[in-house]
């Protein structure tokens, strides 16, 4: 039995909205096959008022033995670093965040508010936010660069607005099970097997990346999104097109561009007018490059393939 | 088929339309080139807000030359057969807010690769 608690801060439950959708496992089948114990949750939690400050209190004291401690949404520490714009239990959220997460055994960050920030942190970041170990790019966050919890992990992260359900699930039952210790993360914390593919990785726009044949409009089923419409599946690590969402589909399938949503730097550009769903230029070409792709070589290979693509690649053969 | 020679023939006679314009020394906006992400949304804005039947002041406000440029600073050849925009068997510029017939050694200041 691993006991788990999870908690909310700077956050719009998308988390958990997702988390509750898993379905390979789903979130009952933590409980009923995996040995999960669900200490308290914002969505579902039993106890209220004094029962949850005794229950975290407990759990800070270590009469209740935290396995796992589940964090959505940013560390709040407005004003002034104090934190009292997300009180809870009778103290500032972060406070508890921080004793919480030197009590568990595992400190899991979900979503990218979580993680880095994410939305709320985005400048001029009005709530003082950050991730747990992350501030964007930058390491430190709420619990500092160098934190790791009982265990000797650094919070891990999985990132995304929101995070794939079964990603979640799929990385807590590692962890209940004691298998954490197969789990690789990278330079950002996140577990490798999901985020070391990207996004395009099964993308069904592939032949017409490949061929340099761009959607120009949304709504357009043929045509690659990258090219106009601001895509960011080359250069984000995700596996949405691999572990597709509901089982059925992805943003880009389904005539959306990737929005980067498990990188740091999400949302990017700051969110500038004109930036999003629309791919930034410089003299013509795109500022952010597939990744591992020098300018040189892109602009040499897009003449090649744009020459070479056939008419089919130019029409629409996703026929009803 | 048959639609698509229509539209074939549609093509042909506009971009016949537009070659003569060009000949004939339509004084377009080639310059400066639409280098960053404003000068290219100011001119699609000056574009959405021309008369849909306007084709010369599409032309016009688009830069489109039919010869290829080469941009003066990335000495950067711009030719619509690499742009983004181009349907290479359709010889046809694909941006919206444009939407002509081309060919491969035109160009415009919308290029974008």
């Amino acid at each position: 039995m691993a006991n788990l608690l999870w908690l909310q801060g700077g956050a719009c439950s998308g988390n958990t909205m997702s988390f509750l959708n898993a379905e390979e496992p789903s979130a009952c089948d933590l409980v009923t096959d995996f040995g999960i114990n669900v200490l308290w949750h914002p969505s579902l939690g039993l106890e209220l008022g004094e029962g949850v400050h005794k229950l975290l209190r407990d759990c800070v004291s270590g009469e209740i033995p935290l396995d796992i401690f589940v964090f959505e949404g940013t560390v709040v520490n407005a004003p002034n670093g104090t934190g009292n714009w997300n009180r809870f239990a009778g103290r500032p959220m972060k406070d508890w965040v921080r004793e919480l997460s030197e009590a568990a055994q595992f400190v899991v960050a979900i979503g990218d508010c979580a993680t880095w920030g994410g939305i709320p942190a985005t400048a001029p970041n009005p709530s003082e936010s950050s991730g747990m170990q992350f501030l964007k790019r930058d390491r430190g966050g709420a619990l500092g660069a160098g934190f790791v919890s009982k265990a000797g992990l650094p919070a891990i992260n999985i990132p995304g607005c929101p995070a794939h359900p079964d990603w979640v699930t799929q990385i807590l039952v590692a962890v209940a099970t004691g298998r954490a210790g197969d789990l690789k993360l990278d330079e950002f914390q996140r577990p490798a097997t999901f985020f070391t593919s990207f996004t395009q990785t099964g993308c069904t726009r592939n032949m017409h990346f490949a061929y340099k044949v761009s959607a120009t409009e949304f709504g357009q089923r043929k045509g690659c999104l990258f090219y106009d419409l601001g895509c960011r599946g080359p250069m984000t690590h995700s596996p949405c097109n691999r572990i597709l969402w509901n089982r059925q589909s992805s943003k880009t399938r389904a005539g959306m561009p990737c929005l980067g949503c498990t990188e740091p730097e999400f949302p990017f550009f700051d969110l500038m007018p004109g930036t999003v769903f629309k791919t930034q230029t410089m003299m013509g070409v795109p500022k952010d490059m597939p990744t591992g792709v020098a300018k040189t070589g892109y602009i040499k290979l897009t003449a090649a393939a744009k020459a070479a693509a056939p008419a089919w690649a130019e029409q629409d053969i996703f026929v009803v | 088929m048959a639609e698509d020679s229509q539209a074939s023939g549609a093509d042909e006679s506009r971009r016949e339309t537009i070659r003569k314009l060009l000949d004939a020394g339509l004084d377009v906006e080639a310059f400066p080139r639409c280098d960053s992400h404003e000068q290219v949304q100011a001119v699609v804005r000056r574009l959405q807000g021309l008369d849909a039947n306007d084709l010369p002041g599409r032309l016009v406000v688009a830069g489109v030359t039919n010869f290829t440029v080469e941009h003066p600073e990335a000495e950067l050849a711009q030719p619509c057969e690499t742009c983004m925009y181009y349907l290479v068997h359709r010889n046809y510029c694909e941006l919206p807010e444009l939407d002509i017939p081309v060919e491969p050694d035109w160009s415009c200041r919308l290029w974008r690769i």
